[in-house]
């Protein structure tokens, strides 16, 4: 069973965000970092090594677009224990689209006849959780998002999975392989990477090609520009030492009648 | 011709699903700016009562795609289902809500018709004739503002279109179509309920909800400790707390948990990703506490604590606790 899991460093959601001077992208938080993985796309690798884990002679490749030092994240996934890293080479962080991702990612999949391929159920920059279902689109194989429970039936070439709905509810799909999933939660928490196998990813080359060589269709998506999000509602902030607050909220929700 | 701006409509047990109509808006607003005919498609088992109720709503007329056996939704069914459709009544736009089924759909709707896709999004407006889409990016703090031509699916972001009823409903026509998916590779098996759902948190007055800004799994005893403050209240959390086993799913406020509508809301350590706004939106009263001052939680606060949760609570607690010590403004 050949496993293919999609990754792509992460943003964090606390970090302050600065746009660059040319109003289309912001900087590159990654500058000077070790770039991380998305949440969801560790919890993807973990789902992946566990169906390795299980089922014996099973391979896991990770894949990510993006620049150079992008490739610290395949390094990170190969230490969790992926077998080898596929490094999709563009030349600057600029915002892609997700079509372009996708067509990115889909000429150098649809070579190489994976029977699993699993995506994070979203970045942690955009929260948009397209490019998963636009690959499976454009390889034109069955998929499900927002997988929260995922079990390989090898015998008979499927998955059983459960995606997320609304209501706390959760819809059961039987899906004939090759299948794509969109992780966005895992059984298990995704594991530390451990010595050996970041030893082994030291030593290993990462196979990568270059963006530029790939026919890219015209992605149609244009990033007209970026600006911050104004502060919006009238919200009061409180002011004074963490004391003061927390006795000014004591003394505003006494007014209010929700504290006696 | 213009090409068709087709709206997908959402239905579960017979009935519409509202976010329909805020996808139907945002194509209003897109109709406004390309001048295209409008229509709604339903697919389904059963789509007669469904395709007459969008169109008398709505005042547009209404195409429904039958697909015999087909009782709920299947995804890859409806993907062939549309693209069938989308061809007969020559649509260049398609609109979905942005519900889990809408994000299930759109994104694969989008490479199978070659068009772009754009998610999430709160607001249109017109550049060059030319509809330009805006939403939010790096978790709401930024705001980003693109254009994907003349064609593309639309996925509308909860909460962000308000349907304007029509003064006069009637009915604009129905058409129907019965459609053979062919050998599907994807079989729905069944629902389930993840956890019963918690009726307490639909009825509590005041929920005191955790975010990962509290840090320690030990830190909830401190969140529930403040909920013991306040009668009728219960503890929630956002999606991630919930992934990580801290507090059980029934607990999660957001789109796919509990969408809820207290008195009084009390974030702590949330930094109010879209889909958790989603779940509180209602709330009458919110206090957002985070140590993050841009934390989009803050534009949905009425009340805004920029401090550590953990040493905020663990103050509040003990002031609220000794009442007299508050008294005294």
């Amino acid at each position: 069973m050949k496993i293919l899991v999609c990754v792509k460093h992460s943003f964090p959601t606390d970090r302050s965000v600065i746009i660059d001077p040319s109003g289309q992208w912001v900087l590159d938080c990654a500058d000077g970092a070790t770039p991380q993985l998305g949440r969801y796309d560790e919890l993807a690798v973990e789902q992946a090594l566990t169906i390795k884990d299980q089922n014996p002679g099973a391979t896991v490749d990770a894949i990510t677009a993006g620049s150079l030092n992008k490739s610290a994240i395949l390094r990170r996934a190969m230490g969790m224990g992926a077998d080898s890293g596929i490094h999709v080479l563009t030349s600057a962080d600029v915002f892609t689209s997700a079509v372009r991702t996708a067509s990115l990612l889909v000429s150098v999949v649809r070579l190489r006849s994976y029977d699993l391929i699993l995506t994070g159920a979203m970045s942690d920059d955009l929260s948009q959780g397209l490019v998963g279902p636009m690959l499976a689109g454009k390889l034109d194989i069955p998929y499900i998002t927002s997988c929260v429970r995922l079990n390989v039936d090898s015998k008979r070439s499927v998955v059983v999975a459960e995606r997320d709905i609304e209501g706390g509810r959760r819809q059961i799909v039987e899906l004939d392989l090759p299948a794509l999933a969109s992780i966005q939660a895992c059984d298990k928490k995704p594991r530390y990477p451990s010595l050996s196998n970041i030893i082994r990813a030291q030593n290993q080359i990462i196979e990568t090609i270059q963006a530029a060589c790939i026919d890219e269709s015209e992605s149609g998506e244009t990033l007209l520009g970026l600006t911050y999000t104004p502060k919006s509602g009238s919200v009061n902030f409180l002011t004074g030492t963490c004391g003061d607050k927390a006795k000014e909220l004591a003394s505003i929700l006494r007014k209010r009648a929700f504290l006696r | 011709m213009n090409d068709r701006i087709a709206v997908i409509v959402e239905h579960e047990s017979g009935r519409i699903a509202p976010a329909t109509f805020e996808a139907l808006q945002c194509a209003i607003e897109i109709r406004r700016i390309t001048s295209s005919e409008i229509i709604c498609l339903t697919v389904g088992e059963k789509v007669d009562e469904l395709c007459a109720d969008v169109s008398e709503l709505s005042g547009m007329p209404a195409m429904g795609v039958v697909i015999p056996e087909l009782h709920t939704y299947n995804g890859e069914a409806f993907l062939r289902a549309i693209i069938f459709a989308a061809g007969i009544v020559d649509a260049g736009w398609v609109c979905v809500a942005g519900t889990t089924q809408g994000l299930d759909l759109g994104p694969g709707l989008a490479a199978r018709l070659g068009i772009p896709c754009v998610s999430a999004v709160e607001r249109v407006y017109e550049k060059d004739s030319k509809p330009v889409f805006v939403k939010k990016l790096f978790n709401g703090k930024v705001t980003g503002e693109f254009c994907i031509g003349n064609h593309g699916v639309v996925i509308s972001q909860p909460g962000c279109f308000t349907w304007e009823k029509i003064s006069t409903p009637a009915c604009r026509g129905v058409d129907k179509i019965r459609f053979e998916p062919g050998l599907l590779r994807t079989r729905v098996l069944g629902t389930s309920l993840a956890e019963p759902a918690d009726s307490g948190l639909a009825e509590a007055a005041v929920i005191i909800s955790a975010g990962r800004g509290i840090k320690r799994r030990e830190n909830l005893e401190l969140v529930s400790k403040v909920a013991g403050l306040f009668p009728n209240s219960s503890i929630a959390g956002s999606r991630p707390l919930c992934d990580d086993g801290w507090l059980p799913y029934r607990l999660q406020v957001g789109q796919t948990g509990a969408l809820v509508a207290p008195e009084l809301y009390v974030a702590c350590g949330i930094s109010g990703a879209q889909q958790h706004l989603v779940g509180m939106r209602g709330s009458k009263f919110v206090v957002a506490i985070n140590s993050d001052p841009l934390a989009p939680i803050f534009n949905q606060a009425d009340i805004g604590i920029v401090e550590d949760a953990e040493s905020f609570l663990t103050d509040f607690l003990r002031l609220a606790m000794k009442s007299d010590d508050v008294a005294q403004p």
